[in-house]
């Protein structure tokens, strides 16, 4: 009869210990939005004609401000995706890196397809007026400030460096802060495809 | 009694203990989703400084949206804003800052000397109660309309149509809750508990209560 108790006891911890191993919700390494609607669409141009947001439906969209004279952030940020990509195997083809220049003076869009493309061949990089970029900026929460310079070292731009998740439906559902590391982003991404 | 019926109270009473000892461990956690990124913005304030969104990242932040012209009667969230601020000492913010901004949506007349006078009017503290705008119209329009989901218009005879109410921003810039209708609760009232319920949020988003939290932000939706 003890043994018997003992037994169904060991089975039942076992069983909860189980149970919490498998069915813990994902712990994010950014940070959840519950947006109840699609994410603000925009349309700026790329290297091959325009490009809007919505064009990438049915796609995961990891979206970045930043600009190509950018010295550390952005290429620290853009090498970090594209290693996460790189982790991800066959389900990087699911996601779609799109960068905005929040720098449309110096980045055409042929210079911004030569910067993102050495990162990640399927990257892409868009821009349009400082109008639109204004707009599109203030909307998705990315401050910007563009810092006088010289001659020789050209302008810097401050900016917000958090990077976007956009789900299939174009809602969107993650922020990931700078400093987010490759593995975090491959973890997150990859949970967010299983659903 | 018998020895069977005996069992059955223990067991009864210990189901009644435990029950309330997991009530008491596991209370229903209180979060306010996570709504959409708050716009960026760069502003000039009452003092001709620039006020951005960067600035504020870290302090719980609650918008307004105001002119310093509008007619009376005139909806005065002012009298909100000093309530909360001479209240606030009844939330446990721990070393989270607090700020307020009232944005004014009238920027050819509101100019920092104008916004001046008028914070000092309601006795404003401006060490953490600013009053700001911009002077690029189309993007205070963005920021103000699309970005808050404020409503105003601009009727061509000094005044405004404007929708009022109050935004609450937590310290990674996103849009906890909205307050633009009356209750039988005062925004007041609402607004200070919201802020209470972000802060315990920052105290438990470490080690094993954050995975408590997220987990409420994924399943729960509500406003407490």
């Amino acid at each position: 009869m003890k043994t018997k108790i003992i037994l169904i006891s060991f089975v039942i911890v076992l069983g909860l210990a189980a149970g919490v191993v498998f069915f813990r919700p994902h712990t994010f390494h950014g940070t959840v939005i519950q947006s109840p609607e699609p994410s603000y669409n925009f349309t700026l141009t790329g290297a091959n004609g325009d490009v809007s947001l919505s064009d990438y439906r049915g796609k995961m969209v990891l979206m970045y401000f930043g600009y190509t004279f950018c010295p550390d952030i952005c290429p620290g940020t853009l090498a970090n995706a594209a290693q996460a990509l790189r982790n991800m195997g066959d389900k990087a083809d699911e996601v779609q890196l799109i960068m905005v220049s929040l720098d449309p003076e110096r980045d055409t869009p042929e210079k911004l397809a030569e910067y993102t493309g050495h990162f990640y061949p399927s990257f892409i990089g868009i821009t349009g007026t400082k109008e639109q970029i204004d707009e599109i900026a203030a909307l998705y929460g990315i401050y910007y400030k563009i810092n006088e310079g010289s001659e020789a070292t050209g302008y810097l731009i401050d900016h917000t460096a958090t990077m976007m998740v956009l789900d299939r439906e174009g809602y969107l559902k993650l922020v990931f802060p700078y400093g987010v590391t490759s593995e975090e982003i491959a973890d997150d991404l990859k949970y967010m495809l299983r659903q | 009694m018998s020895k069977t019926s005996f069992n059955i109270i223990y067991v009864i009473a210990g189901i009644f203990v435990l029950s309330a000892t997991a009530f008491k461990v596991f209370q229903p956690i209180q979060v306010l989703p996570r709504m959409r990124l708050a716009p960026a913005y760069q502003f000039i304030n009452q003092d001709g400084q620039a006020l951005t969104s960067e600035t504020l990242r870290g302090h719980f932040a609650l918008y307004s949206f105001t002119y310093t012209h509008c007619p009376e009667p005139c909806y005065n969230s002012s009298d909100t804003i000093q309530e909360i601020q001479s209240r606030l000492g009844e939330v446990n913010l721990g070393s989270i800052p607090v700020s307020f901004v009232s944005i004014s949506v009238d920027p050819d007349r509101d100019t920092p000397e104008v916004l001046k006078e008028y914070g000092e009017a309601q006795n404003a503290d401006f060490t953490q109660w600013y009053f700001a705008t911009t002077s690029n119209k189309s993007l205070l329009k963005t920021i103000v309309g699309a970005g808050f989901e404020t409503y105003y218009e601009d009727k061509g005879n000094g005044e405004f149509a404007l929708d009022p109410g109050f935004v609450l921003v937590d310290g990674w810039g996103i849009i906890r809750s909205e307050y633009r209708y009356t209750t039988e609760v005062s925004d007041a009232d609402r607004i200070l508990r919201h802020l209470g319920v972000l802060a315990e949020e920052v105290q438990n988003s470490t080690g094993s209560a954050k995975l408590a939290y997220e987990a409420a932000h994924l399943f729960l939706c509500y406003a407490p």
